[in-house]
């Protein structure tokens, strides 16, 4: 069909998308489906947000529902409930980058100190596991480790402490959150320092050997440093994707009774939203999230382009 | 000098020791859990069962495998997750290999879209919506479809072709392959790693799945083992049911383990064949396009 000449005189000659169709019109064909789903499947649903600019009836549809224009939003930023899910959903986000965060980073700085590869690739197995579990399993495992006769309970009780329940109280909820997230997460987020850390320059190590520096030393002065660029690009995309807790992960560790600090953006859509079936109010919710993540994730994106060359989801 | 190099085995130690316990905690939930689905009744009601089973039973085991539904469930999930890793790597390499190519005229409109779907969510109500108005409500192509096409994955596998040597392709359109061709049998055969791990991705993503048969599947019939475990977890008075029953030799917890259980052993076997696989993709995660 073409060869690597008429290619090149493809690349030159070719003006306008007609002209490129005719001789490239293959790959306009394998691209078809691709492009098809994501219209379908992430722009029409893009799109279908104006309703939260009407009062949406399921029986009138999109294009025939009145308009109301700013009235939603005007009635979410008055809701109580409205602050609730916002502070919740501040708060855990924060909370996840305190303390989930940095976890993984100080794991892979461990990792690299042990000697015996046999034992390292042992553990890097175990901790590597609950990553691969669905949050459903996890939050039962979770359910059942604090419940009444769960291990916690029995370990506080050897030391004569009465039983704690943990995941009915919702002055727990953040804590088992971060402990959750560290426990599914922190081992699997080793993987990317691991690589950053392998293609660290061996000759920086020995130069150290040669001028004495213990182990602890070479972490810290050579290791760290090394590793720093990727942690910070690291930081910002998780600082991007601040809003998106995980639905799954907060839905199946929430109970009524925790509804006051673990009921984020996500959980309220769906109960309000799917559940109840009150469709404009909620996509407003939704599109306000939609917009204040769009702008975090720009903006971190673009912090995290100019620190470093190959930072940056795009 | 002996002093240092005894320093360092200090820190080297108490290094391993941490992670060791790290490693420890990441296992005591599993171990715990499949020690109470083998426990016995008695054992499990008094609290004796820490991380093996005590009084060694099977009944918590059979209550669960005789039944039907869980097969069922099982069946859900299995044909989901092999029909949409198959769809999902045919979609995702179809639209990753055209997107690797500058002749193509629609290269850079087409990744702008891409990019858009990675930054923007769609709402979730809106997106419910269009979804069911398409019939994907009750239907097992709620827990396909939306999985098959991740603007993530699509990106590493573009990265991968981008990096395909240019001179192989071109002998082959010289050699009267068109494009067609050319990738499916001259850059795919050669792409199995990189097919591997994402292909990997999308089967974990589907097989651990709860969001969208949560939203869009209300027939039992048709719930996959995640939504399956869940049932029996939270609106456990069906287990509670089948456990009151005074014969038996086993409890709701010991039989909500064996859900548990029996949910995570198709992973927990395949886990390890596959995890060298899984490094590598997320190492791949990290190379951008």
């Amino acid at each position: 069909m073409q060869n690597a000449s008429q290619r090149a005189a493809a690349r030159t000659h070719s003006k306008g998308l007609a002209d490129n169709f005719r001789k490239y019109w293959p790959y306009y064909v394998m691209a078809m489906p691709g492009v098809i789903y994501l219209i379908i499947f992430r722009f029409i649903p893009m799109l279908g947000s104006v309703i939260a600019f009407e009062d949406y009836q399921v029986y009138t549809g999109i294009f025939s529902s009145q308009w109301v224009g700013m009235k939603n939003f005007v009635n979410m930023f008055t809701y109580s409930d409205f602050s609730r899910i916002l502070t919740n959903t501040l708060i855990l986000g924060a909370l996840r980058i305190l303390f989930c965060f940095p976890v993984p980073v100080i794991m892979a700085l461990m990792m690299n100190e042990i000697g015996a590869p046999r034992l390292k690739k042992t553990i890097q197995t175990a901790v590597y596991i609950p990553y691969f579990l669905s949050w459903i399993i996890v939050s039962e495992l979770i359910f059942d480790l604090l419940g009444v006769s769960g291990l916690f309970n029995r370990a506080r009780a050897l030391f004569g402490l009465r039983p704690l329940l943990v995941m009915q109280q919702s002055k727990y909820f953040r804590t088992v959150y971060v402990f959750s997230t560290i426990w599914k997460e922190a081992g699997w987020g080793t993987v990317v320092y691991m690589a950053a850390i392998a293609g660290i320059d061996q000759s920086l190590y020995e130069a150290a050997s040669i001028d004495g520096a213990t182990r602890f030393q070479k972490m810290r002065f050579i290791t760290f440093p090394m590793l720093l660029p990727t942690v910070i690009t690291m930081l910002l995309l998780q600082i991007g994707s601040f809003m998106e807790l995980g639905f799954e992960h907060v839905f199946s560790l929430l109970t009524p009774m925790t509804y006051s600090t673990g009921d984020i953006f996500d959980t309220y859509v769906y109960r309000v939203g799917i559940l109840q079936a009150q469709y404009s109010i909620t996509t407003a919710v939704g599109l306000f999230q939609s917009v204040i993540g769009l702008v975090m994730v720009v903006f971190f994106n673009q912090l995290s382009k100019k620190i470093s060359d190959d930072g940056g989801l795009w | 000098m002996r002093k240092r190099s005894w320093n360092d085995q200090m820190f080297s130690g108490v290094m391993t020791i941490i992670l060791i316990l790290c490693a420890v905690i990441a296992v005591i939930p599993l171990l715990s859990v499949l020690a109470l689905s083998f426990s016995s009744k008695i054992a499990v009601n008094t609290n004796a069962v820490t991380l093996f089973p005590v009084g060694f039973t099977l009944d918590s085991w059979k209550a669960i495998v005789t039944r039907p539904d869980m097969w069922r469930a099982t069946a859900v999930t299995i044909g989901t997750t092999l029909v949409g890793t198959f769809l999902a790597l045919i979609i995702t390499s179809l639209l990753a290999y055209p997107l690797s190519k500058k002749e193509f005229g629609l290269q850079k409109g087409i990744m702008i879209m891409v990019v858009i779907t990675m930054i923007f969510k769609a709402p979730t109500v809106p997106y419910f919506l269009t979804l069911r108005s398409i019939g994907l409500y009750n239907s097992v192509w709620a827990m396909i479809l939306p999985h098959i096409l991740t603007a993530y994955n699509m990106i590493v596998m573009r990265t991968f072709f981008l990096g395909f040597p240019r001179e192989v392709e071109e002998s082959a359109t010289i050699d009267g392959c068109g494009p067609f061709r050319t990738l499916a049998q001259i850059v795919l055969p050669s792409s199995k790693a990189v097919i591997a791990v994402i292909g990997l991705f999308y089967a974990v993503t589907i097989w651990n799945q709860y969001q969208h048969p949560l939203y869009f599947i209300s027939d039992m019939n048709m719930f996959p083992l995640q939504m399956k475990v869940r049932q029996f977890v939270t609106e456990s008075s069906e287990l509670q049911t089948i456990a009151a029953k005074r014969a038996v030799n086993y409890t709701e917890r010991s039989l909500k383990a064996v859900v548990v259980v029996f949910a995570i052993v198709p992973i927990m076997l395949v886990y390890p064949k596959l995890q060298k696989y899984f490094e590598k993709g997320a190492m791949l995660g990290s190379v951008k396009g």
